[in-house]
């Protein structure tokens, strides 16, 4: 007999009551991309499947005011063909670009690739270098904005509780801002990321007047590189900054030897890489 | 709210209407195949990896064992089966089958799924497009260069491909 039961709320609120209801045992299911295979893997303690796929009020990408809001069941397609997002948040449209495989990404969605966890979810990194905040909600504390940075707190390890659903990510549009991201692996599609950069760099002339830079599964979780943003702030892009940065970096990330990559090597490569992803937010 | 052992769904699958309960965790894929007796979607790894297990659900291409039979409820369902009166899916399997981009076949009504909805989306594709619209299924034999090919012709003719030649 199996040892799961599903439920499907009609809505978001619905849904909120049954976190609060299910006291733990519940488990949100989305595109269930990573749900399915760690269910066949024989991952999950017995739990009640909520599926949320059918809310549609969670689904979309929009631009409110200032700010820039993304539903968290918003699959990585549709962000890809989201011409907002191609224009204003450069980095994220780049990284949903080389998201798993075209299939992959007609069901993973990008609240699914937060929530996950991983130290090398894709959408985290462009995210984080675009100061996004998770919109976390549950039926005790109402709403709340998880800023990306405090939302990972190691590898698989999330600050969302067993009762809260995350609902949006919004981030700041900016028009001065221009972003990258740069992804390598083993191979162009589906491998796991050896190592993800993104950049957002705002620059009066040629002098940079903020610049954030986010790394991916070179520590426990994605990571902003304070350090290096702190000493870009000031300079131009140029020849000695780069290298600088580069170094800077390199000190500011903790990657582990697995059997893709060593240590040595992705040290190395983070700095390679965020070189390449300021020259392309370069003035 | 109840939390249920056991989901009634209602599913079309390649044109016919399926009433049917299924188990919470059931993936789509072993509810086709086990309870509809639609043995076309292909199980090679279970985990999302290797496209076998394609289909078309609400209109999108997926791959089946990263779906939930219970999250069809109410949707249309695809597969190569069910697609042989489609124009687009009879010239591809036509070319697949001219270029040699068929050898054990366990790969096949995936990969032609796959193409169908790309070729769909963007008729004048280029090779690179072509290799990355197809990067989400596997092939063990054909080594990929008939495959891409084959879906070649399929959007600009035999024309161009002697051309290319
Ligand atoms: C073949 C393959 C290739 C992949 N390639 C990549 C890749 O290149 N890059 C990458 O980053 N990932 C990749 N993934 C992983 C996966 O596709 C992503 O992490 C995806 O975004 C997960 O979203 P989902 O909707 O499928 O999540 P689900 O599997 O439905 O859920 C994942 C986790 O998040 C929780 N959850 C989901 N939605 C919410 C929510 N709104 N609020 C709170 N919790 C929630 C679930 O309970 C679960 O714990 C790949 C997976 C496969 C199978
Ligand atoms: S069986 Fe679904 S991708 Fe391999
Ligand atoms: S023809 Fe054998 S796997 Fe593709």
């Amino acid at each position: 007999m199996t040892k799961y039961r599903y439920v499907a709320p009609a809505t978001v609120d619905e849904g909120l009551e049954i976190l609060r209801q299910g006291g733990g045992k519940v488990r949100i299911a989305a595109g269930c991309t990573n749900l399915l295979p760690d269910m066949r893997a024989k991952e999950l303690a017995d739990c009640v499947l909520m599926d949320i796929s059918g809310l549609g009020e969670l689904r979309g990408v929009d631009a409110d005011g200032g700010s820039i809001r993304i539903g968290a069941l918003t699959t990585i397609d549709e962000m890809l063909h989201s011409p907002l997002l191609e224009q204003e948040a450069v980095a994220l449209w780049r990284a949903c670009r080389q998201f798993a495989d075209p299939l992959v990404r007609n069901r993973a969605t990008v609240g699914g690739n937060l929530a996950n966890g991983s130290p090398a979810a894709d959408s985290a990194v462009p995210l984080l270098a675009l100061d996004a905040s998770a919109t976390v909600a549950s039926r005790a504390a109402g709403k709340r904005e998880v800023p990306l940075c405090e939302l990972w707190r190691g590898p698989y390890q999330t600050a969302i509780a067993a009762d809260e659903l995350i609902t949006a990510i919004t981030f700041p549009r900016d028009a001065a801002r221009r972003s990258w991201f740069i992804k390598n692996g083993l191979r162009r599609a589906m491998a796991i990321s050896l190592i993800t950069v993104a950049t957002a760099v705002k620059q009066d002339g040629c002098v940079v007047t903020g610049a954030r830079v986010a790394l991916g599964a070179v520590g426990p979780t994605p990571l902003r590189a304070r350090r290096t943003e702190e000493y870009l702030q000031g300079r131009a892009i140029d020849a000695a900054t780069l290298a600088e940065a580069a170094e800077i970096v390199r000190g500011e990330i903790s990657p582990i030897s697995d059997l893709r990559a060593s240590k040595e090597y992705r040290t190395h490569l983070a700095g390679v890489l965020l070189r390449r992803a300021l020259e392309a937010v370069r003035a | 709210m109840e939390f249920k052992q056991q989901v009634a769904i209602k599913v079309t699958v390649n044109g016919a209407d399926i009433r049917a309960a299924v188990a919470p965790e059931e993936s789509l894929l072993d509810f086709l195949r086990k309870q509809c007796g639609v043995t076309d979607v292909k199980c090679g790894c279970g985990m999302g990896e290797c496209g076998t297990c394609t289909l078309v659900l609400a209109g999108k291409v997926v791959k089946s064992c990263l779906v939930l039979a219970a999250q069809a409820d109410g949707r249309e369902v695809w597969t190569l089966q069910g697609l042989e009166r489609d124009p687009l899916a009879a010239r591809l399997q036509d070319s697949f089958a001219r270029h040699g981009a068929v050898q054990c076949g366990f790969c096949t009504p995936g990969m032609l799924i796959a193409a169908r909805g790309f070729l769909q989306r963007s008729p004048q594709p280029t090779r690179a497009e072509i290799r990355e619209a197809l990067s989400g299924n596997l092939c063990r034999c054909t080594g990929y260069q008939k495959i891409v090919d084959a879906v070649w012709a399929v959007a600009y003719g035999d024309a161009a491909e002697q051309e290319r030649a």
